[in-house]
């Protein structure tokens, strides 16, 4: 692929070394968080990354941030390799890249004020020296996230918002950065179901008002349509299936996607419909099956499965998977 | 884990024995020259001590002596420097021997600490037991008068000064015709055995019911605390949900769980109750090693301290691995192999 | 939340809210008086002092022990001086060795927790096994063996006492510098770009400076019981006489076989006055900053009361029929919060009803009330519960024991914190069992135990395990198979799916729904997913603020929902079917229960509220055969 991306992840890696099993096993033993993830983002665009707990969607978007360091692999931004950087071009990348977190309650310090904490990314950066610049891009960025108006939410304390509110000064203190790619770790799953609607109509007019490419992480299949362009699909460390988010979602191929997309509950009692329920839980990353990883739990495995690790099929431009039945 | 756990106390102990050895010549006033120039040893005596602590021989390697500092020789014989004589002696249980009593150390302090461990676990065993009783009425029926009695009391006592409660103890027992000091009345031990055993607790009752007083209150609080966390768990809701009584829920929902933070704070403070018993033993004259650390500060009986201080560091360091592996058999959280 | 500009100062404001609930702390309060008293006593100690204890002029051997007296309030000591002039310039000395040895602990702790906590790694290794070493060695010993090897000065005790005073301090500050690290905002701190001194200074310290104050003034305290013990062992400053040296003359010279009591117990009663000062004021700072609502679930729960508001029906026949049942949470304040207003719903043999609604609509309470498991503060102020023909709320606590577990059982929400973590789990179902059938024979008992673990789809060869050594989901399971043990005949399970993945969610939603088949049961089903719901439940009733909204069977309302509050939440609600739909949100958040609204508790986020809903609270109007709706508009129509 000749094409330059906005983003360009290529078969990134991060294992932790895992507790010794006893005192007296030499090899040490690793937890493959994330294991060979290859994937890309245009200028503007969103992709969702989807999977449940253990499938290392966390662990990627601290690689992603720069956060963790990854064990092989790289990360392109902009034509520029951004997988090892020293913490001065860490600290300037910093700024293209902003990051929203899953708890609003945990992710602000209960003791600065909220102007305190939208001013705090301006005043690390040594951005706009003058005060009133700072306070006119403070203000700038809360507005655009929806705290108006700004005066009235400046000198309270994260306590005296809601849910909703705090995560809107999540954002706020991501916007004034002016990123161009802003990472959302599951920024809704806290919320209560009446408000989660409003944080993402917040993030999809932010993309077309600012142009920001958002990489959407999420456990949650069902909310992804309406806001995604394309979605990725893990399992266990990898992707197992990527395309434009109807093909996932209207003609999804991996067995994993499947199913994970049957058990999401339909909020209509008429379309109660089959479940194909998996049984088990995700095994640990530590010892990882052998052949396709998700052959131990997948209803379709065939014994070709135990033993091939298979790659990647090309469905479409767009779509790709990673079965041995896609043959 | 538990080879760890062994091995960490095994380095405290190391660690403990160079620190006393060290503290004494960088410090003023080192025992061995001190002690030399002690007119209440005779001469026999100083010649033995001096061949005993090698003391014409460096402190160190590369260190003649360490106050002054006085480099000397790196290239001598570690063997044969006074720090590797010492830890020799010590391996062969040879402390010293006490300028006061002139025995030695290891023989005045053998009869002392047992006196020592007598109190300590009187004293410990009634302020755990009596702790965890009040400390769990006190949670059970919490922002009651009984709570708050229990609550004020135990800041009270936690605020106590042990050498002060001592000797108002001391005042009162005198006052009662209890006996003020020692371990057995004079002539004591031409009597029956049972007579002895009373007399023995006559004696003990004052200086336990220091301790006592001075720990439980500390005790107590922490298992209040402790006890009103694991109440208010979700478990503790679940049992009731269960149709279990408030004495079923107590008994075996509540207790084990809240003694978990109790047991470390025991083997947290077993360092701090030296202190207290020092202060008991002196107040009361009780003949513990506590009291022989008092005395010989008064009586620069160097030697003396010395040995006592490295013997109590030593139990405080086993009763502490002790309470460590108790917590782990307690919690199964906690992994011992 | 409706927000007004606040004033500019927002430091003078974080105190004036520190100050205003440390005034309501009483013990907080006393220490602080105590110690202003003692601090005052100190500062004025020459002016106010009778005599100076320094002069021996005029004192004669028959001023020796005089007891109490006009001339002399405390009494004179053993040297004929004035005792109370000696205990008033004492204070000094004790505030002084107390304060400055603290400092030097809380620097040196302050530091060494600050930097093992954040760094971590090696360095916190080396750090934290240095304060162990220094907690294990007894430090009073120590203490003594060094001052006596160098001069009592006033500063070697200081110093003394101040680098042995930290091993506390270091440990509080690195286990709340842990947490306080492990905090996302830390995280987002870094992504911001952040470096570690500025996150150390503008995230680390502010959160940690609580603690240290705190952990400062128990320091003082015990430099203080510190300096005192060594000045009564005979190690003080000789030309700073301290309260513990005044005893260590008193004691040492006589006083006792005298009966001179004033002489021992006025400064010993100084120290006490000092310390408890400090402990009150310390332990009072630390109940402001960390609050603790100090209840438990074993208080004994406020008396069912019927205030009658509304005629109570005749019991129908039903399994399970809740009737008009309110709760109020009565605050220390008297205020009473509505958590539930006038609930009804039956339940019938088998039958699964979805308990819907936002977190703090009072769902949870409503479920904890019907086996009256409701926290200290709550009441059931009016309202029935019939089970089987039996009324539960007016049973004994004795007789509900026995409908608890063996009629009506509860999965409940979070299994982790469910689970007793020092018990296996197979233990604790057991339990229940011999709780409720006392004569089962013990490997009877272990049998049914496996059964049920079996029928849930865990092996047998979990039952000795911690709860701990479970996974999440299996942790729901084991607490499902906890439940069935006594073969129950309904069982309420409150989010029993919530913070699980969606396989586990589905795995979870199979099992309870063919064991209810299987078994007959009867479930309640609490949660906030409507999707959830749908998928299993055969009727719904829709909580919003304490009070119904709306109640029907699961296809009314998905179909033909009449109250705006489950419309919009139906609008808001993903939906697999429809993937491009924009969803909608329900502006605002849903009503504290301590300041509802005055009319409909709904209103201020309803899209078509008008005039008489932000006055009056719509009651419950049939709107269909099993179908009821509380709002006006639903009125109108009829």
């Amino acid at each position: 692929m000749s094409q330059e991306y906005f983003l360009e992840v290529r078969g990134l890696k991060k294992y932790f070394e895992a507790d010794r099993a006893s005192l007296f096993s030499r090899e040490p033993r690793f937890v493959h968080a994330v294991d060979d993830v290859s994937f890309n983002l245009n200028r503007g665009e969103v992709i969702a990354l989807v999977g449940e707990s253990g499938c290392g969607k966390s662990t990627l978007s601290l690689l992603l941030m720069g956060l963790e360091d990854p064990t092989a692999g790289s990360i392109m931004f902009d034509g520029r390799d951004i997988t090892h950087l020293n913490d001065h071009e860490r600290k300037s990348l910093r700024r293209k890249i902003q990051m929203v977190f899953q708890d609003p309650y945990e992710s602000l310090n209960p003791t600065q004020t909220i102007e305190e904490i939208i001013n705090e990314p301006l005043l690390v950066h040594g951005i706009a020296k003058d005060k009133k610049e700072r306070s006119g891009r403070v203000i700038k960025a809360m507005e655009d996230a929806g705290l108006k108006p700004a005066e009235v939410y400046l000198n309270r304390f994260p306590h005296e918002l809601s849910g909703g509110q705090r995560q809107r000064v999540v954002i706020a203190a991501a916007l004034v950065l002016e990123p161009e790619i802003l990472l959302a770790d599951e920024p809704v799953s806290m919320l209560d179901v009446s408000i989660r609607a409003e944080i993402i109509n917040l993030l999809a007019e932010l993309r077309i008002t600012r142009q920001i490419a958002v990489i959407f992480i999420t456990h949650d299949l069902g909310s992804v349509g309406f806001f995604a362009d394309r979605v990725a699909v893990m399992y266990l460390g990898r992707i197992v299936e990527i395309g434009a988010v109807l093909e996932i979602l209207e003609s999804p191929q991996h067995p994993y996607t499947k199913a994970l997309l049957s058990v999401i509950p339909v909020p209509n009692p008429r379309l109660r419909h089959e479940r194909i329920i998996l049984q088990g839980e995700t095994p640990n990353p530590i010892d990882l099956p052998t052949g396709c990883r998700f052959h131990p739990r997948c209803p379709l495995a065939m014994d070709a499965c135990t033993s091939n690790d298979p790659p990647f099929i090309t469905l479409s431009k767009t779509h790709q998977a990673a079965c041995l039945l896609l043959k | 884990m538990l080879l760890k756990r062994l091995g960490w106390a095994l380095f405290t102990i190391l660690f403990v024995v160079i620190l006393n050895f060290f503290l004494f010549r960088i410090l003023p006033g080192d025992p061995a020259r001190q002690g030399i120039r002690d007119p209440r040893l005779s001469l026999e005596t100083i010649n033995a001590i001096r061949v005993r602590f090698g003391l014409d021989k460096p402190v160190i390697n590369c260190f003649e002596t360490l106050n002054p500092i006085k480099i000397g020789s790196c290239g001598v014989n570690p063997l044969d420097t006074q720090f590797f004589i010492y830890v020799g002696n010590l391996l062969k249980g040879d402390m010293g021997t006490s300028f006061y009593y002139n025995r030695p150390v290891e023989e005045v302090l053998g009869e002392r600490l047992w006196n020592t461990i007598l109190l300590i676990g009187a004293g410990q065993i009634l302020a755990i037991l009596l702790g965890v009783i009040f400390g769990l009425f006190a949670a059970w029926k919490v922002r009651t008068a009984l709570d708050y009695t229990a609550l004020i009391s135990g800041l009270v006592a936690w605020s106590l000064p042990t050498f002060w409660l001592a000797i108002i103890l001391l005042f009162w027992g005198t006052n009662m015709g209890l006996p003020i000091g020692g371990k057995a009345t004079p002539g004591m031990s031409s009597y029956p055995f049972m007579d002895q055993l009373g007399d023995l607790f006559q004696h003990l009752f004052l200086p336990t019911l220091a301790y006592t007083i001075i720990y439980m209150g500390e005790y107590m609080l922490i298992m209040r605390s402790s006890l009103l966390d694991v109440l208010a768990e979700d478990y503790i809701m679940a049992a009731k949900a269960k149709g279990l009584s408030t004495f079923q829920i107590l008994k075996d929902h509540a207790l084990k769980n809240s003694m978990l933070p109790l047991v470390t704070i025991i083997a947290i403070n077993l360092g701090f109750t030296v202190a207290g018993v020092i202060q008991i033993e002196t107040v009361f004259s009780w003949p513990g090693l506590g009291g022989a650390i008092f005395e010989s500060v008064g009586r620069k009986d160097y030697p003396l301290l010395q040995g006592a201080f490295l013997l109590i560091a030593i139990c405080v360091i086993l009763a502490n691995l002790i309470a460590d592996l108790t917590y782990s058999y307690l919690d199964p959280r906690v992994q011992v192999d | 939340m409706k927000l007004t500009p606040t004033p500019k100062n927002t430091s003078t404001a974080k105190l004036s809210v520190f100050w205003s609930s440390l005034r309501r702390n009483p013990m907080g309060l006393v220490g602080l008086a105590m110690l202003a008293f003692i601090v005052t006593v100190a500062i004025l100690a020459p002016l106010i002092a009778p005599y100076d204890p320094k002069s021996t002029s005029g004192i004669t051997s028959s001023d020796i022990y005089n007891p109490p007296s006009a001339a002399h309030l405390f009494g004179t000591d053993d040297a004929g001086k004035d005792v109370l002039s000696s205990f008033i310039l004492g204070s000094r000395i004790s505030l002084i060795v107390g304060f400055f040895a603290a400092f030097i602990s809380i620097v040196i702790g302050g530091v060494v927790g600050i930097v093992a906590g954040y760094y971590g790694g090696r360095v916190e290794n080396i750090l934290m096994r240095v304060t162990d070493i220094m907690l294990v060695i007894p430090d009073l010993p120590l203490m003594v063996v060094i001052i006596a090897l160098t001069k009592p000065s006033l500063f070697n005790i200081i110093f003394v006492i101040g680098i042995f005073g930290w091993t506390t301090t270091a440990r509080v500050v690195r286990s709340q510098t842990l947490a306080v690290k492990s905090r996302k905002f830390v995280m987002r701190a870094r992504a911001i770009g952040a470096g570690n001194m500025h996150i150390i200074r503008h995230h680390v310290l502010p959160l940690v400076l609580p603690l240290l104050v705190v952990q400062a003034v128990l320091t003082v305290s015990a430099a203080i019981l510190n300096e005192s013990t060594l000045s009564f062992l005979g190690l003080g400053d000789p030309t700073s006489p301290s309260w513990g040296q005044m005893l260590n003359f008193a004691f040492g010279r006589g006083a006792m076989s005298t009966g001179a009591w004033w002489v021992l117990v006025v400064p010993g009663f100084g120290i006490v006055w000092v310390v408890l000062s400090l402990t009150l004021f310390g332990q009072g700072l630390e109940q402001v900053l960390n609050p603790r609502l100090n209840t438990h679930h074993l208080m004994p729960g406020k008396p069912t009361v019927q205030n009658g508001r509304v005629d109570l029906d005749q019991e129908k026949g039903a399994l399970l029929e809740i009737q008009h049942l309110s709760i109020h949470y009565i605050n220390e304040d008297k205020t009473a919060a509505r958590a539930v207003e006038d609930i009804s719903f039956t339940l019938n043999k088998g039958e699964l009803i979805g308990l819907v609604g936002e977190s703090g609509c009072g769902k949870t309470t409503l479920m904890l009330s019907l086996l009256r498991l409701l926290p200290a503060a709550g009441q059931i102020v009016n309202g029935k519960v019939f089970f089987n023909g039996k009324d539960l709320t007016a049973l004994s606590e004795e007789e509900l024991n026995t409908v608890r577990w063996k009629e009506i059982s509860i999965v409940f929400q979070g299994a982790m914190n469910a689970l007793n973590p020092v018990r296996t789990v197979g233990d604790q179902i057991a339990e229940a069992i011999t709780k409720h059938v006392p004569a089962m024979p013990h490997d009877k008992l272990q049998e049914r135990v496996t059964e049920l673990l079996d029928l849930v789809g865990i092996a047998a060869d979990h039952k000795n395990h911690y709860p701990h050594q479970y996974s999440g989901g299996m942790r729901q399971r084991a607490m499902i198979a906890m439940a069935l043990a006594c073969d129950p005949q309904v069982i309420i399970a409150d989010e029993p799916t919530t913070a699980l993945d969606v396989m586990i969610q589905a795995q979870i939603l199979e099992l309870l729904d063919s064991l209810r088949k299987k078994l007959g049961l009867a479930i309640i089903f609490v949660t906030h997913d409507l999707g959830v719901v749908a998928e299993i439940c055969d009727k719904v009733l829709v909580m919003y603020g304490g009070v119904t909204a709306e109640y029907a069977d699961v296809d009314t309302i998905y179909n033909e929902a009449r109250h705006p509050y489950t419309q919009e939440l139906l609008k808001a609600f993903p939906d697999l079917t429809k993937p491009k739909k924009k969803l909608s949100s329900i502006p605002g958040y849903p009503p504290r229960l301590d300041a509802l609204p005055a009319g409909c508790r709904f209103a201020p986020r309803c899209p078509i509220a008008f005039e008489r809903c932000r006055i009056e609270q719509p009651s419950l109007h049939a709107v269909g055969a099993e179908h009821f709706a509380s709002c006006h508009l639903v009125e109108a129509v009829q």
